[in-house]
């Protein structure tokens, strides 16, 4: 189930949270409400934990990247802050700080557990840190005309959805190469960042309060949350959703 | 999508309440003090800027009340028809005329007074134009008060109009008084209208919003209808009208078979017959009502409305058999179909309300693939789906070519809650709340960081336990303080996890190789010994190594300041000193002989005189060990090396340069006054101060 949600006010829960299928990392808000929606879907599941990054950042959606191997953090993270990462997750997930100019990983990577779609501008030795840490295959890739991949698209392993503007032959073409089922679509009411809207594992997904219940639907069906599977999915729901965007 | 802000509209005041508005904030904003003996420009502008000021205010106001009613002609012929029924289209422009024409006639006046002010050549004179050009505003206001207690009279109606969004998806319940509309209204929505069993319980219409298929819907429920002309009806029915007209809406006709509303099924039959031309492009549904009733023509009712059905189907076959029809009225209807239900059974509803949303669906969705913007959206109804799923696995829904991971625990969860809200029957349901009852079920709830913070204080009191969760190898370990910076020193970079095993490789590394040394050791002074040089050989290179130690070592102290050019006589110039040097080389003196012989003999010659006879003086005193222990650099004494050292002096050599020998003792650091006797301290007449200080 996708559930709804809001930081402080603020329906772009993919800034303050990071979701993997092996960890959760929650920023630090005024309030701990936030931070139990996630403990309470997740705890029992993987470690969700308080994290901030350079410095007290609260962004950590933004500027970190990872899967269930591993997290890459930026170079704005101080040790203490890595200190705590390391020391909250499991020693199997690789925790790695990185040298890049473009320090804002989470937008510039996406990743699920077998795949990564990366800013074209990234270094080579970023890239070469995101195929070693998080073992995955790199692509260098633009969604939608759009080079910040990690906010124009969520990755799971069972699917994703991408940028409200990406052609069908894109999106044919992307899912061959990342090889799981993709879905262009909107989040929080008609936003296209799609990253900062939604976080999602293989399991679970939260979203934006201000997500509409066609935009759900989309969500649990593409990563498979509940029993339906996208397909029959758009053919049942193709003319409320033809009715809803037209 | 125009929308209409009916509830907004701000408070129209009765006349004379705008006059007493106006009036005392004129009064409170502008001056009030004026005196006869002002300069008459004063005067003017005083009594010029009042009436300017009421007129302003008056203008304001009756333009705002012009700005919030809408136009009639400007929204939605829905709402302007609304507007008709209700209030009277007619008289409604009129009131909004009124007050438009007040507005301009409010300018005018006030410019025409203004003109007038400019002449004013009293206190008295001004103060009387500006008393008339008030009071004639005043009057025009008053003139207003029937329109404006009309106006306030439809704004209060207005604002308890429901918000019906012409353009939204829309269900429209109509049907004869008392055939169970608003109770059917009452089950698809929480509109919660008020059902009564009497007719024309509903007098106005309602609007109840619900979900279906990802989509918001909404349904208005409308008064009863009677079957009569259409000038004849009242206010009550023509609202129902004006909504089934305008609105783009599936209709559903609501039908009592039993004939319990009082309104034979003719009758109703009939209102539906009548009601065609409202009908053209819209879904009809009709419904027969209460099905709990025994209906005593349920045989007639279905052949007629099958009739409808059969209808329709012909005139989407051929439409030139239809003008031969005799019964042209009954033909041109046409229906999407009929169902029975029944509202206080509950039974049969959901079906209703389904099937009339999926024909208006599919209706405007037809419309709307049609439209330009259905392209655009085209590849969002996309799944794309990658190259190597083939046919059986989509068919069996696995999509991903990449395996998921789900925790097991994920999966006993999802089986848990499965099996919890599978369905279960009303006695299974009271069983379990009798057992819960009697013991109560062990709490599995957990508590949450939000419950922690609740109960330790509330947010910005509680801080959470950041460590709690710290996986470490030794429990005790989880709160120990781990400091950021020791001694100037971040501990992080000293931080080395696996330091021991790496110093071990290390070490075994320099064992090995120093094994591996010694072996190419021994190789390579048996090498050496192979290859020595013979005995005369080593003794020369040994005195030629001597020798240019000796020569490093006279330049260094010919470097030193201190009697340098006594020190630079030392050097060999002559030929012969040449020849000796080569022989104490060991090397062959007859080269010396040649060519070169010649260029140094001239050269010693032109000097041997001047500096031939100081020579052995100097040579003997550059040989002091002292001086030559001064002038050695050492380590520590913030040189790196000798020729460090030489060169500093050479540079300090060259600052002090020019310099008499008294000021070389004072520094750059050194308090300097450059200007002893400063002009402006000395010269020209003295005011306040003294010589020193001024």
């Amino acid at each position: 189930m996708a559930v709804r949600c809001q930081f402080e006010s603020s329906s772009e829960v993919g800034v303050f949270a990071k979701l993997t299928s092996g960890y959760c990392l929650v920023s630090v808000g005024s309030s701990e409400n936030f931070y139990s929606v996630f403990e309470g879907e997740l705890a029992e599941h993987i470690p969700v934990i308080h994290a901030t990054v350079g410095g007290g950042c609260r962004c950590i959606g933004r500027l970190a990247v990872g899967n269930r191997r591993g997290l890459l953090l930026p170079n704005s993270t101080t040790d203490q802050e890595l200190l705590h990462i390391r020391n909250s997750l499991p020693d199997s997930v690789v925790v790695q700080r990185c040298e890049e100019r473009l320090n804002a990983l989470g937008n510039c990577i996406v990743t699920n557990d077998y795949f990564a779609l990366v800013h074209p501008d990234l270094d080579r030795e970023t890239e070469e840190l995101v195929a070693d840490v998080l073992g995955v295959t790199v692509f260098r890739q633009a969604i939608a005309g759009e080079a910040l991949v990690g906010s124009y698209c969520c990755l799971t392993n069972q699917g994703g959805l991408v940028h409200p503007l990406t052609s069908i032959e894109d999106q044919d073409e992307l899912s061959t190469l990342i090889r799981v089922p993709l879905v262009a679509g909107t989040i929080n009411r008609g936003s296209e960042v799609i990253g900062a809207g939604l976080v999602a594992n293989d399991w679970s997904a939260f979203c934006g309060l201000d997500t509409t219940s066609t935009e759900l639907s989309v969500v649990e069906s593409i990563f498979r949350l509940r029993d339906i599977e996208p397909v029959s999915f758009m053919d049942q729901a193709k003319a409320s959703l033809i009715e809803n965007l037209a | 999508m125009v929308t209409y802000n009916l509830k907004k509209i701000q408070l129209v005041p009765g006349a004379k309440d705008l006059i007493d508005i106006v009036l005392s904030k004129t009064q409170r904003k502008t001056p009030t003090v004026i005196h006869r003996h002002y300069a008459i420009a004063r005067i003017r502008q005083f009594y010029m800027r009042k009436v300017k000021f009421a007129q302003q205010t008056f203008h304001d106001k009756l333009a705002q009340i012009l700005e919030d009613f809408p136009q009639v002609d400007e929204i939605h012929p829905f709402y302007a028809d609304l507007l008709n029924v209700l209030y009277d289209r007619d008289h409604y422009k009129l009131a909004l005329g009124q007050v438009s024409k007040a507005k301009s006639l409010i300018d005018n006046l006030s410019k025409e007074y203004l003109r007038l002010l400019k002449y004013g050549d009293s206190l008295y004179r001004c103060k009387m134009l500006k008393r008339a050009a008030v009071g004639r505003m005043c009057t025009i206001v008053k003139r207003l008060a029937s329109a404006f207690s009309y106006l306030e009279q439809v704004r209060q109606h207005m604002a308890r109009l429901p918000s019906i969004d012409p353009h939204m998806r829309c269900l429209i319940i109509a049907g004869y008084p008392n055939v169970g509309k608003s109770s059917f209204m009452n089950l698809i929505t929480r509109a919660n209208v008020d059902v009564q069993p009497y007719p024309f319980t509903t007098k106005s219409l309602y609007v109840g919003h619900m979900d279906y298929k990802y989509l918001r819907w909404q349904v208005i429920d409308t008064p009863g209808i009677l079957d009569k002309p259409l000038e004849e009806r009242n206010t009550i029915e023509m609202q129902s009208i004006t909504a089934l007209a305008h609105l783009r809406a599936a209709v559903l006709f609501f039908l009592d078979p039993s004939e319990h509303c009082g309104y034979s099924w003719e009758q109703q039959m009939a209102l539906l017959y009548s009601l065609e031309p409202l009908f053209v492009d819209k879904p009809v549904i009709v419904v027969c009502n209460k099905t709990d009733l025994s209906w005593s023509n349920a045989q007639r009712v279905e052949e007629e409305l099958n009739a409808l059905l059969d209808n329709q189907q012909e005139k989407k076959g051929t439409v030139s058999e239809l003008e031969t029809n005799n019964n042209k009225k009954q033909q041109r209807l046409t229906i999407c179909g009929w169902r029975k239900m029944s509202t206080l059974e509950k039974t049969g509803v959901i079906q209703v309300r389904n099937a009339a949303c999926d024909w208006l669906l599919s209706q405007r969705v037809e419309s709307k693939v049609r439209g330009p913007r259905a392209q655009s959206i085209l590849n969002r109804l996309h799944v794309a789906i990658p190259a190597g799923v083939d046919q059986n696995q989509q068919e069996a829904g696995e999509l991903s070519l990449c395996r998921p991971f789900i925790p097991e625990s994920v999966w006993k969860k999802r089986q848990a809650t499965t099996t919890n809200t599978a369905f279960h029957t009303e006695e299974e349901m009271e069983r379990e709340e009798e057992d819960e009852n009697k013991q109560p079920k062990q709490s599995n709830v957990v508590v949450l960081e939000k419950d922690r913070e609740m109960a330790h204080g509330g947010a910005g009191v509680y801080s959470s336990d950041w460590n709690k969760q710290y996986w470490m190898r030794d429990e005790s370990w989880k709160y120990d303080i781990m400091p950021e910076i020791i001694q100037g020193h971040n501990i992080m970079d000293f931080v080395d996890a696996d330091i021991d095993e790496r110093l071990a490789a290390l070490e075994e590394e320099e064992v090995a190789r120093e094994a591996m040394m010694n072996v190419d050791n021994d190789e390579e002074e048996q090498q050496e010994g192979e290859q020595a040089l013979d005995q005369e050989t080593q003794q020369r290179l040994q005195r030629i190594r001597e020798k240019k130690a000796l020569l490093i070592r006279g330049r260094s102290k010919s470097r030193n300041p201190i009697g340098a050019n006594k020190m630079t006589k030392a050097h060999p110039k002559r030929s012969e000193d040449w020849k000796q040097q080569w022989k104490e080389l060991g090397m062959d003196e007859s080269f010396l002989q040649s060519t070169t012989q010649q260029i140094i003999s001239n050269r010693s010659q032109s000097r041997e005189a001047k500096s031939h006879s100081p020579a052995p003086r100097s040579s003997s005193r550059s040989t002091s060990t002292y001086r030559w222990n001064q002038t050695k650099a050492d380590a520590g004494k913030g040189f790196l090396n000798h020729q460090q050292k030489q060169k500093a002096m050479r540079l300090a050599r060259k600052a002090i340069r020019g310099i008499s020998k008294k000021d070389r003792r004072k520094g750059e650091a050194d308090r300097t006054i450059y200007n002893e006797n400063p002009k402006h301290l000395l010269a020209g007449k003295r005011k306040l101060g003294k010589t020193q200080r001024r």
